[in-house]
Formats: structure tokens, sequence, C-alpha cells
């Protein structure tokens, strides 16, 4: 049973990962100030290239932005059962197709994968056309603004830089922030 | 006796962006990264990530327990504030999804989200006015 609704709730699970525990547990950096933009991801561009294109042009490569929803035209996700092979606890499944959707909201984290080319993670609730609420990891490079545009705000992250970097505790590849600067 | 304000002015500070690691406590961590970087009172401006199980406070005293992993992270919303003694608090709520893509809302319980494979959260400072 996946939801349960009590008055009491039960003890917190710890899972046990498959690499050697890390005792640093935040890996933290800050700026001192952040710039903020407002952001209209234009229609017919993907979510990815619509906030990675704009952004870049004003120098910004690391951000936080937050998606304040919008419709479009295709969006496909993944969720992330428990990992089969057990290389890591879980694992993202197969890509799913929700067709022309509205997205509710949604979180980006705006970086760096390891070759240093613009990656973006985000996290999004969205309604399908026939009415049905869904949420989990979206494939942004599959996701296509619909008519109008899509309004994101973006804290830029400047100090430093985010980048993919393979985490060996949980034995995968996490965004995680350096401090080496953007030369780009 | 309390004095009860509606508005409270005031300027934003610096931006903290942190990676929390698997099995520490959502709510926890991020008093926990306030703590490390000498943050009072901030807001959180993005936060995306994966929990073991989510634990939601629900309107009617009770809790919805969504059973993961992963419970995906798909909202957060919420803010850290310092108490008349000094101590911070956090209070984050926000959506999240089952392994199946369903979702679910409310106010994350403190203590009982822990994270499962990674938290990214961007905190900004919040500098009250006369503090």
């Amino acid at each position: 049973m996946t939801i349960t609704r009590s008055t009491s709730h039960s003890r917190r699970r710890t899972l046990v990962h498959p690499g050697k525990f890390n005792p640093v547990r935040i890996q933290s950096l800050y700026s001192d100030t952040a710039r903020h933009v407002r952001l209209a991801l234009m229609p017919g561009l993907s979510l990815f290239d619509g906030l990675v294109g704009p952004l870049a042009e004003i120098g910004i490569h690391n951000a936080s932005t937050t998606i304040l929803g919008g419709a479009f035209d295709s969006i496909h996700y993944c969720v992330a059962p428990p990992d089969p092979t057990r290389q890591a606890v879980i694992a993202y499944g197969d890509p799913i197709d929700a067709g022309r959707s509205y997205m509710i909201f949604g979180n980006a984290t705006l970086g760096r994968d390891a070759d240093r080319k613009p990656l973006v993670h985000c996290h999004a609730a969205f309604r399908r056309e026939d009415g049905r609420v869904k949420g989990g990891h979206i494939l942004t490079e599959r996701c296509i603004v619909g008519p109008e545009p899509v309004c994101v705000l973006v804290t830029s992250l400047d100090n430093f830089e985010l980048r993919l970097a393979f985490d060996p505790e949980t034995n995968i590849l996490l965004l995680q922030p350096f401090e080496e600067r953007d030369h780009d | 006796m309390t004095e009860m304000t509606s508005v409270t002015n005031g300027t934003m500070g610096r931006v903290a962006y942190a990676r929390i690691a698997p099995n520490e406590d959502l709510v926890i961590g991020v008093e926990k990264l306030c703590l490390a970087h000498g943050f009072r009172n901030a807001f959180v401006r993005g936060a995306l990530g994966s929990l073991v199980d989510a634990c939601l406070g629900a309107n009617d005293d009770k809790f919805i327990e969504v059973k993961g992993p992963a419970v995906e992270i798909v909202s957060l919303a919420g803010e850290v504030r310092s108490d008349e003694d000094g101590a911070i608090k956090a209070a984050l709520s926000g959506v999240v999804a089952d392994p199946q893509g369903e979702i679910y809302g409310g106010l994350f319980v403190a203590g009982s989200n822990a994270i499962c494979m990674t938290l990214e959260v961007t905190l900004e400072e919040w500098l009250p006015a006369g503090d």
C-alpha cells in the first residue's frame, strides 16, 4: 500500500547504500548575493532549451529555478523505484509520455554535467489531459512548451558551480557544489 | 505577550546551495544548513530530491505516510525562523510523488522524512529590518 493515514506515524527508515558512508552530510556553498531573473520559456522550445539558452546569454550557468506553471504540448517524466540490479538503492525507470499536460509547479536546478555541458535537473507536478495529477523526474529535453510562454523565477548561483559528480556512497552521479569558478 | 504583526520588512541576504546526503532528515537538514552558514532566518528558493518515505501532516491532526523508496520531492516551499530563545525552526510544506507518480501534499513532519539519494536545496537569507 502506498499511502496510509493515521493519528500516529511509523519510525523513519534508514536505508543502507552500496558505498562507504561519507561523514560529510551537507555539502554547501554560498554567495553574498544572487541575481533574480523572471524568465519566460518560449512556445515550441523544449524546457531544457528554454531555460539554458536565455540564461547562458546573460551569464547564468548555475541557478535554482521555480517553474510557476503553464501548458506544455508534451511532458515526459520518470519515477524512481528500487533498482533491480541493486547497484544503487533506486534507479530511474523508463520514460513515461504524459502527453499534453499543464505543469502545475516545478523546481529545476541548472548546473553542468561531467563534461561541463549544461544540465537541468527538474522535478514537477502536472495535470494530464485526462485530469490525473502526476509528478516525478522531468525529462526536460523531451518537454515542449505549449502555445503561451511559461514563467520561471530564477535565482542565480554566481560564485560557485554545480557539477554532476560521482557520489561513492550512493553509487550514482549527483549534482554537487564546487568552488571552481566558471570561466565561460 | 507576543506582539502580532502581519507585515515584516526586511531584505534578502546571502544565498546558500546544499546537497544534503541520504538518511539525513529533510526538515532538520535544512535547519543544519542554516547553522552551517549562520543564517538566522531564510526562505527556500528551490529544492528537489527524494525521500525514503514521506510523512506529511494532514488537516485533521493525522499523518499521511507515502511509501517509497523513492518518494520524489516535486515542490518544496517554506522558511526558517529564529524563535525568541534563538533556536531556529524550519517549516516546510510541499508536494511529493510516490514510485507510481501519484502525488500527495502537506507539511513535512520534522524527523520523519529521511532523504533517499540527495536533496538539492537553495536557501536565501532573510534579514528582517531592525535585527
